[in-house]
């Protein structure tokens, strides 16, 4: 079954190899440099990681993603199948909605969460979740929204209600393992979404692991690109796990049960 | 209808915006009986499935199931299994625990549901393709794994919903005569839903002939066959000439001879009779019987045992005429022939109909 990949193929990995390894390598070459000695080392590494605020925000982002991720599991999910299943009425009002987080400046949304949202909500953290979830709203909807029109929906749904299923059980053990494959994508749109966000949380005035990185950065420019660099690799390496754990159980399964 | 009842729907009526789909639908099943739903596509057969199955909510009426109201029971209380018309596997799962999934539903253990699972995937004859996937399986494999899902949990009732119409016709008929087998084995009450009037005669106790909303005929398939109620039923079920006739009196006149019409309503004037192929009997040209007309073969149709033949009347009509192929062999297009009509009471319809 296995085919010699083709050579313009070859040439788009080598060629997009090139585009990300080139000045992520030249980045890590020179985060290694010791201007002291003139060698290599990791002195600017130690020196991020021994700053006292390093753990707080690298935790408080991914506790931020974890709950953005969950909102998209918990919420996104049953709602978009629910507009599937009964709810042709709101789509094209969902399609418009959805596409919204798009058009509005993030400057325009960050001003208007300042001025309506309810002052005990501004006090903690957790509300930027709700923002991120948000903000990946345009891109998570539409993974979700193409799956679920992919597969007989409402027969499925039907046959689970007949045989004792039900709408928990049809959602939960039916349609998101039937569209799995977007479910995980979704999810994974989320939790890199809110990983990376700046600009909003940065207009909101709350510190997290990417506006920390700015922060710091501006006191020590070769630990900065040594962060960079941390930061980058650790979101690639992050997602391939996820993704490997995701792909070698649907393997798992398919070669356990053929 | 010896067994008592089983399943009773009593005046359900359902209404899509503007157009009733059920119309005061009554029907009573008995227990181990299969009654088939047989009507046009529109008629309300669907409807008639999915409101017992509780998929559609009515807007009065009731359905009762051995004598208990269960028309405000959720679906996925009315343990109910159903076969859809769509392919309705679940494609995650293989076919062994898609069979299993009801039982899983009703919290049975991990071992007597596997057991159950194969055990039912041996009565449709594919334990061997337990571990399939559905993307695995053919259309009628498929439809057999639903079925085999929909008894495992041993239904009260069990809802068929075109089953078969999604298949070629070969499979189509092994399955349908394997649905009745295991229907008789399992003495399980069964609705069968189906446009095809030949499936629905061949596998069900009693036919409900449905028409925008109503039952028009429930009988024995020979019943509905051999005395149909109305026009409609007649050719609905079966093949039936159309031939121009007056009512004179108590008679009524097809191509110039008299006969005895079998119910005369208010029909008068110019009005249909309907008469089955096989009622029409193919005569040398030379006979001069009293009630034989002249006529022109057109075409002959061999289909196996029996051919139709069709004929062109002196009025211009054409009669179709179904006989034994070894009795045709000797007709040919423009051959010049007789034609009588052997039924003794004629079915009649009002002129302007169809």
């Amino acid at each position: 079954m296995k085919r010699r990949p083709s050579l313009s193929l070859l040439l788009a990995v080598v060629l997009g190899g090139i585009f990300v390894g080139l000045p992520l390598g030249s980045a890590a070459e020179y985060s290694f440099r010791t201007p002291a000695t003139g060698g290599y080392g990791f002195d600017h590494y130690i020196w991020f990681f021994t700053q006292e605020d390093f753990g707080t925000y690298i935790g408080l982002s991914a506790w931020l993603a974890v709950i953005s991720a969950a909102l998209t599991l918990f919420v996104l999910v049953p709602t978009v199948v629910w507009l599937n299943l009964k709810g042709q009425f709101f789509r094209p009002f969902m399609d418009f909605v959805t596409l919204l987080p798009l058009v509005i400046p993030v400057v325009a949304l960050a001003i208007g969460a300042q001025t309506s949202l309810p002052v005990e909500w501004q006090e903690t953290e957790l509300v930027l979740s709700f923002f991120y979830f948000v903000l990946a709203l345009p891109y998570t909807y539409r993974t979700l929204d193409i799956g679920l029109r992919a597969i007989p929906l409402s027969t499925l749904t039907e046959a689970a209600r007949s045989l004792g299923a039900n709408q928990l059980k049809v959602i939960a053990l039916v349609l998101t393992p039937v569209v799995r494959g977007a479910v995980v994508s979704s999810v994974f749109i989320t939790l890199a979404f809110s990983l990376g966000e700046f600009t909003l949380t940065s207009l909101l005035h709350w510190q997290t692991f990417t506006t920390w990185v700015t922060y710091i950065s501006q006191s020590n420019i070769l630990g900065a690109i040594a962060l960079s660099v941390f930061s980058i690799v650790g979101a690639i390496v992050l997602l391939m796990i996820i993704g490997l754990v995701t792909m070698r159980r649907t393997r798992k399964t398919v070669v356990e049960e053929v | 209808m010896s067994n008592p009842i089983d399943l009773e729907l009593r005046a359900v009526t359902k209404r899509f915006a503007n157009t009733l789909a059920l119309d005061d639908f009554n029907l009573e099943v008995a227990k181990g009986e299969l009654v088939a739903l047989l009507g046009p596509s529109g008629c309300g057969k669907t409807t008639a499935l999915r409101i017992i199955a509780g998929l559609e909510k009515s807007n009065g009426g009731q359905v009762l199931l051995k004598g208990n109201d269960i028309s405000k029971l959720p679906a996925h209380k009315r343990h109910m299994g159903m076969v859809f018309q769509q392919y309705s596997l679940f494609p995650n799962l293989t076919a062994e625990e898609n069979v299993a999934f009801g039982l899983r539903m009703q919290s049975v253990g991990s071992k007597p549901r596997k057991g159950k699972a194969l055990e039912l995937l041996e009565l449709v004859g594919l334990s061997q393709l337990a571990k399939r996937y559905p993307h695995e399986m053919s259309g009628g494999q498929q439809q057999r794994v639903a079925l085999a899902r929909a008894l495992a949990i041993e239904p009260s009732v069990l809802l068929l919903d075109e089953p078969l119409s999604a298949l070629d016709a070969k499979v189509r008929t092994s399955l349908r005569e394997e649905i009745r087998r295991l229907q008789l084995e399992l003495g399980t009450t069964t609705i069968f839903v189906t446009h095809d009037q030949e499936e629905a005669m061949a596998i069900s106790d009693r036919v409900a002939v449905m028409s925008k909303g109503r039952i028009e005929q429930i009988d024995a398939p020979d019943v509905l066959y051999n005395s149909p109620a109305s026009a409609f039923v007649a050719s609905f079920v079966g093949q039936m000439n159309r031939i121009p006739a007056l009512i004179d009196g108590v008679d009524v006149v097809i191509l110039g001879s008299r006969f005895k019409p079998s119910v005369l309503g208010q029909a008068s004037g110019a009005v249909n009779a309907l008469v089955r192929p096989e009622s029409i009997r193919i005569l040398p040209a030379s006979t001069k019987a009293a009630a034989a007309f002249a006529a022109r073969v057109v075409t002959r149709s061999f289909l196996g045992p029996v051919s139709q033949v069709t004929l062109r009347a002196e009025s211009g009509e054409l009669i179709h005429a179904l006989m034994p192929s070894s009795e045709s062999g000797h007709l040919h297009a423009g051959d010049d022939v007789a034609f009588e009509i052997t039924d003794t009471k004629i079915l009649i319809e009002a002129a302007h109909v169809g």
